[in-house]
């Protein structure tokens, strides 16, 4: 029997939108976060971002703690750069107080915080690559510097992850000995951990073909979507709050701003490659210039009572600007405080750069907006 | 509740020159209230000027504040406050501008349109502290898809969930333990005031009785008397037996 062929109708052809749910359960989505892609064919044409399943109330808890107490929520609101949080919460405290904290304190916190950062952009560095689908080595790569990092914070703090090390006046506790001679052993395996990552990255032909003109974005639409931190620098604005509002002792500081020029993909990974080398610079003369003495403030009360006031404390931690708004009408506890996050911000406007784009492109997007669920929900 | 209604603490007004000035310049019309913080300038608007002033802050050349850095709902115990923080990429300048009102009409408009950041951060707002923002295109709730109903940053929210859950659970426990032993108490129950009401019923039997049995035999009113004390007497050692 032969079937005779028949164009087929119009109405056949036609393509129906789909939704897609990518999460909450993903390994693409870097944590317990939804998007609903809604896509036609290849192409994705509306997304509708859900978050909240981490959601704890961190600010809540935190007008009901006192001062000291709510450092604790500080960590669990940014796993991967706690000593970057803690530093915006501490200095908050302390300008409201009116505390001035002992030099060698300032340096061990920069030094700190800085390694920090440089943790927080290799683990992206790992979860991008492993995005692109280049799981393995860098991914691999990436962790064991990583690790090195993490004993180390751990030696000084006694704590792999939520550190609490950061107090109102100075840091709990005075280094180990040997803390000079074991940064620079952990500088040392960092350099090489960061050309390693260049060599591997950079020029990768995978990297270079997927990353490179995806979703730019210009300096104005960054501006107005709330872009801050490497999401910002990439789009070409040089601006860096340690450089724009110094805070701490940042402007002792001889280092560049990174910046790209497309603001896509691509520059949102170089920016940041080049920032863990500037943050190397940083901790290299902080080291040099640390000097000897008191680690807190003189002074200090157990129970820290702060003085009526407001301030909007802004710090740039590796996902962009961490602003503490705290409010205190005296007494010991916060009457407010409000954690405005890099990464909440950054995310809000994926849609914008999403949509357009092909759907396996939606989780290298995704991706390069360096999300941690925990700062997002808060 | 940990926090008692603080009193309001007037805050320093800003030094001569500051960016209160130039608003101040640039909007002759509009009311402003400044204070200084300890880094930004604050700036309190009744919120009939808030559009009028979002406005002219994002546009005017002289404050050109393009980028919204946080927008925050503040809960002071006499009505709400949404608070903006601004801040200037052309001008490096910053400022902060707030609005208040009161609890039964929690409205105020949008600036969603002016910087798109804010829309996360109304919807935000709003689930948390129950602000209307008029005018947003989409002010579902965020970090609880399903909304809670009731708005957690208030103060007048007690953090207190997790002691009242312990509580409740409590009193559940109380019930169920009375409830066992009702099931355990149907094959033996053990009721004082029925036992006592029966004790007395059956002592005006007895008493009954005696004093019938006495009058058939004749029996003088003080040997009557005898005889039902005898005979109740008999049954306390009968009941001390048992």
């Amino acid at each position: 029997m032969v079937t005779e062929f028949q164009l087929p109708t119009e109405r056949e052809l036609e393509t129906i939108d789909i939704n897609v749910n990518v999460g909450p359960q993903h390994p693409a989505t870097h944590g317990v976060f939804r998007m609903v892609l809604t896509v036609d064919g290849e192409q994705v044409v509306d997304c509708d971002p859900v978050i909240g399943y981490l959601h704890r109330g961190a600010e809540k808890l935190s007008e009901n703690c006192d001062y000291r107490q709510a450092i604790g929520f500080q960590d669990r609101t940014e796993y991967l750069a706690q000593f970057n949080v803690e530093l915006g919460y501490v200095l908050a405290v302390e300008k409201l107080a009116g505390i001035q904290v002992p030099e060698r304190a300032e340096y061990i916190r920069i030094i700190l915080t800085e390694l920090n950062r440089i943790a927080s952009h290799l683990m992206f560095m790992g979860a991008y690559s492993a995005d692109l689908g280049l799981y393995g080595t860098l991914y691999m790569y990436a962790f064991r510097e990583r690790e090195v990092m993490q004993d180390f914070f751990e030696e000084i703090t006694g704590e792999r992850m939520m550190y609490s090390y950061f107090r109102p006046g100075g840091v709990a506790w005075e280094v180990p000995e040997n803390f000079r001679q074991r940064c620079r052993q952990v500088l040392d395996s960092l350099k090489r951990g960061i050309e390693d990552t260049d060599g591997l990255m950079t020029e990768n032909e995978v990297v270079m073909v997927r990353c490179r003109g995806l979703s730019p974005v210009t300096p104005e639409d960054a501006i107005n979507w709330g872009l801050t931190g490497p999401m910002l620098r990439a789009t070409g604005l040089k601006h860096d709050l340690r450089r724009a509002e110094p805070y701490a002792i940042y402007d002792r500081f001889d280092f560049d701003i990174p910046t790209g020029s497309q603001g896509d993909v691509y520059d949102r990974y170089l920016v940041r490659l080049e920032e863990m080398r500037q943050s190397v610079r940083i901790i290299d003369q902080a080291l040099t210039q640390m000097p000897k003495g008191p680690i807190m403030a003189g002074g200090m009360k157990r129970i820290l009572r702060v003085p009526p006031g407001e301030i909007y404390m802004r710090t740039e931690a590796p996902r962009g600007e961490y602003g503490i708004y705290l409010i205190s009408k005296g007494g010991e506890k916060p009457y407010r405080l409000k954690i405005r996050s890099g990464a909440f911000s950054n995310l809000s406007a994926l849609r914008n750069m999403v949509v357009g784009n092909y759907v396996a492109d939606a989780v290298i997007i995704l991706g390069s907006i360096d999300i941690v669920l925990s700062e997002v929900d808060r | 509740m940990a926090h008692e209604r603080a009193q309001e603490v007037a805050l320093p007004e800003p030094p001569p020159g500051s960016i209160a000035d130039t608003f101040r310049q640039v909007l002759p019309n509009v009311e402003f209230q400044a204070s200084q913080t300890a880094i930004d300038v604050a700036l309190t608007v009744r919120r009939e000027d808030l559009r009028q002033v979002m406005q002219t802050a994002k546009e005017h050349e002289r404050l050109a504040f393009d980028f919204l850095r946080c927008l925050s709902g503040v809960d002071h115990m006499d009505g709400l406050e949404v608070v903006y923080h601004l801040y200037s990429y052309r001008l490096g300048h910053s400022v902060a501008i707030k609005v208040r009102f009161p609890y039964e009409d929690p409205h105020v408009p949008t600036v969603s349109h002016l910087w798109q950041t804010a829309n996360w951060h109304e919807r935000e707002c709003h689930e948390m502290f129950g602000i209307v923002f008029d005018g947003h295109p989409d002010l579902r709730p965020l970090l609880t898809e399903e909304g809670l109903g009731y708005y957690v940053l208030r103060k007048s929210h007690p953090l207190a969930e997790v002691e009242e859950w312990q509580e409740s659970y409590l009193v559940a426990a109380e019930q169920a333990a009375v409830q066992a032993a009702d099931a355990a108490g149907e094959a033996a129950p053990v009721d004082e005031r029925a036992a006592k009401i029966a004790l007395a019923q059956k002592k005006a039997a007895i008493t009954k009785q005696v004093r019938e049995d006495a009058k058939a035999k004749g029996l003088s009113p003080e040997e009557e008397r005898k005889a039902v004390a005898e005979a109740l007497k008999a049954l306390a050692e009968e009941g001390k037996g048992e």
